[in-house]
Parts: structure tokens; C-alpha cells; sequence
């Protein structure tokens, strides 16, 4: 799976979730908040039935007379009465716990006595909530929670691919032609730079006319988008060799090789190697993050322009004096296909190549640019 | 100074002392042992008051009205009562007196004291 389709999947799938988690949240809450005071409430219907049998003993027990009152309370439940003032007179409940008291780990129930049997005009019933049930409802939300998750996520994830399938297929259409395009290509290229070398080692100096040079440029140039478009066929999974390679031979190398393209353009050409620099990278890769950074610095440069190449200790970087970027644009700028300026040819996958490159080496990548004034990149390996 | 405070509280408890000696002469007396000679339950007159009136601000003052102005109507007893017990007349007692009656009368049948938790 291609590292876009993944980032649309799992964009996909966390909307999907999160959404759906949301709703089954707050259908749940209002679920539980529902069960819940069913079952409190039946816990309260057992309080109504306790105080009526209260109050008749207490309908008993003001028509005796003797030493002693015994209180008619329960073992399960605590009660107290109140006065029509609603000041306490006795009870199992403690004397300090007024009518309005509430302890949110207990059930009350307040039921009004008429006539007032032994002076009490109300009768305050308590017991403790058993929070059994409602722990158990807990469990079975929670486990309905989880098994609609892992129920959904499934459902999510072969949803998302579902309908990530055409992008999918044109995708793979596109790489399907890349790969037969680059195969188709790859003959006639060979062929045009053999023989220009053969003639170059050859033939005759009057022979190198301007015609000729065109040829080399624009076979160059096609060389190079073979190599860039294998690279990406490959999708950057192949077998590095990493070497100490020698940089600073390699971008006088590539300089020399864009001579011809920079001159067509009559660039003014400033280099700054710093010669004897070496890092660990694989000779491939090297090739195409120099490639890219200097055939975009000549190709989207002026006429009469300037192109500076340098390379230090801790560094390499590109200038030119070209078309720029705009500000918009600059964030998007290393996106595969992406082309801020289509007043050039090209597949828009240079800087996708360079990005992918400095990811793998841990590089660090810097774009500076202004609309008309020019471009500055910089790839830097220490810190 | 000293001895002033002093003879002010042996005079204050004497007062408080002799009150109380008075009110419980006059609730035994003018009350108690009359309903005692026609045996007229003192009780279930109190529960009688307590189960209309449920506390003893509100039964002081019902009482205390039977008390001034005693008529069939200003009773808590239903009017069968009175073919068996004759209307009683106003008691010859001032206010203070008959409060303070109306005080020990509750006291002696409060239910509250009475009140135990069954173990």
C-alpha cells in the first residue's frame, strides 16, 4: 500500500471512528442515565413500601401507654420522624441530618403522616444504595462499547479501502505506464548517448556543431527522467550500497554534465566546492538528490541568469536567480506531481525523489525562495 | 461588690425555686387531682393534643386557650366526652401560672423521652 492510500485510509478511519465513537457515546450515556435511574428507582419503590409499614406501627404505637416507645425501624433501613416544623424527634437517623440532608451514596424517601401519630407529621426513610446492578450495567456498556469498536473498526477499515480503490487504480495506472514508458525508453536513450560519447571520442571538433549539442542536451535530459522515473518505479525500495563517497568529485562531476544545459541558457555559473568532502551514501541516491536540485536551478532559471553550486563540510546548496516560487506554494512544493510552475516540462517529481532522499538520511531540507528573485535550497547532513 | 452578686443569685434561686414549688402545687391541684378523683385520662388528652398539634409550641397554646375560655368547641375531646365529664369551669389562675402548668404537663407525658431503638 502506497504511503498516500495509507495516510487517506487512516484519515478515513479516524473520521469514521471517531464520529461513530461520539455517537455511540452519547447514545450510551443517555442509555445509562436512563437504566440507572430505573433501577434507583426501583430501590425507592422499596422505601415507599417500608415507610407505609412504618407509619402504621406508629398509628400502633401512639395509642400505647407505657415506659418505653420502641421506634419501629427496620434493620435494612433508617428512618426518623419530624415534627410539623419539620424539627427532628427521634429515629435512627442521626438528630443532626435535616430533611433537605442528602448523602449521594444513600436513598431517601420523605412520606407525610396525617394526623400527626405521636407528634410526628413526617417520616424520613434511608437505605444504602446497593450499587451491584449498576456496576453490572457499567460492565455491559463498556463491553457493548468494545465490541461495537472492534466491530466498527473492522467495518471501517474494509469500508476505507473500498473506497480508496479507485485512486488505487489509477495510481497503479499510472505506475503501470511510468514502468512501460521507462522500459520503452530506456533502448533508444542508451543508444543516442553511446554514440554521442563515440563521436565526442572520435569524431572531429567541426563535427560538434550547435545541432549537436541540442541533441546531447535533450538525450541529458531524457537520461535524466529515466533515471528519476525507475527511481520511482522502484518506490525507493531497493538495495543501498552505502559508501564514503566522495562529494565533492561527484558535484563536479554533475557540473560538468549540466554544462552543456546551462550554457544553452547562458547561465552564469558560480561554484563553491570545497574539495576532500566525504559522506556515507549510497552513489544512486547521491546522483539523483544533485540531479534534481541542479537541473530544477537551470530549468526554471532565466536567460543570462546566475546558477551557484556550493558544497561544505556540512552541507550542499543550489541557487538560482529563476522564476521562484510562490509563497502558497512553497509547502506543497515536495508533493509527488506537484508543479508550481508548468511554464517548463516535467513530471513534478524531482523534489519528491529529493524529499523522499533526505528523509531516508536523516538529512535536513531548506527552501528559501521569492517570486522573481530566485530559489535557494539547502541539503544539510550535520548540525 | 462581691457580696452584692452574691445575695442577687441566693435571691434569683430562691425566686426559681419557690416558681417552681408554686406551678407544680398548682398543676397537681388544680389540675391532676381532679382528673385523678374522675379519673379523666391525663394521657390520652396529651396524645389526643400531640396527634392534632404535633409539637408542644402549638399544644401549649391550644391548651392554654381550653384553659382560659373552656368550651366544648375549644376542646381537643369529642363532645361524647362531656355526657360522661361535666364542663369544667375556668381555672382561677394567672397566666404565668397556667404556662407554667401547661410546661409540666408536657414534660410529664412527653412521648420523646419515652422513644427507644429496638435492637
Amino acid at each position: 500500500m502506497l504511503s498516500s492510500e495509507k495516510r487517506s485510509l487512516a484519515r478515513f478511519l479516524l473520521i469514521y471512528l471517531l464520529s461513530t465513537f461520539l455517537l455511540f457515546s452519547v447514545a450510551s450515556w443517555i442509555f445509562y442515565r436512563s437504566a440507572k435511574h430505573h433501577l434507583l428507582d426501583r430501590q425507592k419503590e422499596t422505601l415507599k413500601y417500608r415507610a407505609e409499614h412504618i407509619e402504621s406501627l406508629l398509628r400502633v404505637l401512639h395509642h400505647t401507654t407505657g415506659k418505653n416507645l420502641p421506634y419501629p425501624d427496620g434493620k435494612d433501613v433508617q428512618s426518623a420522624i419530624y415534627d410539623v416544623d419539620k424539627r427532628y424527634i427521634f429515629g435512627s437517623i442521626k438528630p443532626t441530618q435535616s430533611l433537605k440532608y442528602r448523602d449521594k451514596n444513600r436513598l431517601y424517601y420523605v412520606a407525610k403522616i396525617e394526623p400527626y401519630y405521636l407528634g410526628a407529621a413526617y417520616l424520613l426513610i434511608s437505605k444504602t444504595i446497593n450499587y451491584t446492578p449498576i456496576i453490572q450495567l457499567q460492565k455491559n456498556i463498556i463491553l457493548f462499547m468494545v465490541a461495537a469498536g472492534i466491530f466498527f473498526t473492522i467495518l471501517g477499515f474494509y469500508l476505507g479501502r473500498l473506497f480508496i480503490a479507485p485512486m488505487r487504480e489509477s495510481i497503479e495506472r499510472m505506475n503501470h505506464f511510468i514502468q512501460d514508458t521507462t522500459h520503452e525508453l530506456n533502448t533508444p536513450i542508451s543508444t543516442i548517448l553511446t554514440n554521442i560519447e563515440m563521436i565526442e571520442t572520435f569524431g572531429k571538433e567541426e563535427e560538434q556543431s550547435e545541432e549537436f549539442k541540442r541533441i546531447e542536451i535533450a538525450s541529458k535530459t531524457l537520461s535524466r527522467i529515466y533515471d528519476d522515473l525507475t527511481y520511482l518505479n522502484l518506490n525507493n525500495r531497493y538495495n543501498r550500497d552505502i559508501i564514503i563517497l566522495d562529494m565533492s568529485r561527484l558535484v563536479e562531476e554533475r557540473m560538468v554534465y549540466f554544462t552543456a544545459m546551462a550554457e544553452a541558457k547562458r547561465l552564469r555559473i558560480v561554484t563553491t566546492i570545497v574539495s576532500g568532502i566525504s559522506i556515507e551514501m549510497d552513489r544512486n541516491d547521491a546522483f539523483r538528490l544533485v540531479d534534481n536540485l541542479i537541473s530544477n536551478a537551470i530549468k526554471y532559471n532565466k536567460p543570462n541568469g546566475m546558477l551557484e553550486v556550493g558544497l561544505s563540510k556540512k552541507a550542499f546548496w543550489v541557487k538560482d536567480t529563476g522564476v521562484g516560487i510562490r509563497k502558497k506554494d512553497l509547502g506543497s512544493i515536495m508533493q509527488r506531481f506537484k508543479r508550481a510552475n508548468k511554464s517548463e516540462g516535467g513530471f513534478g517529481i524531482g523534489l519528491d525523489i529529493v524529499s523522499h532522499i533526505v528523509k531516508s538520511y536523516g538529512f535536513e531540507f531548506m527552501i528559501h525562495s521569492v517570486e522573481e528573485y530566485g530559489t535557494e535550497v539547502y541539503v544539510t547532513w550535520e548540525k | 461588690m462581691g457580696k452584692i452578686v452574691m445575695i442577687a443569685m441566693v435571691l434569683s434561686m430562691l425566686l426559681s425555686a419557690s416558681e417552681l414549688a408554686a406551678s407544680q402545687i398548682s398543676l397537681q391541684n388544680a389540675c391532676l387531682s381532679c382528673h385523678e378523683e374522675q379519673q379523666i385520662p391525663s394521657e390520652l388528652i396529651y396524645r389526643r393534643y400531640l396527634m392534632k398539634y404535633s409539637t408542644d409550641k402549638r399544644m401549649g397554646k391550644a391548651i392554654l386557650h381550653y384553659l382560659k375560655d373552656p368550651k366544648k368547641s375549644h376542646s381537643i375531646m369529642p363532645l361524647q366526652f362531656f355526657l360522661k365529664f361535666p364542663m369544667k369551669k375556668a381555672l382561677k389562675l394567672d397566666n404565668t401560672e397556667l404556662k407554667a402548668g401547661i410546661k409540666q404537663y408536657l414534660e410529664k407525658f412527653d412521648v420523646k423521652k419515652k422513644f427507644v431503638l429496638e435492637k
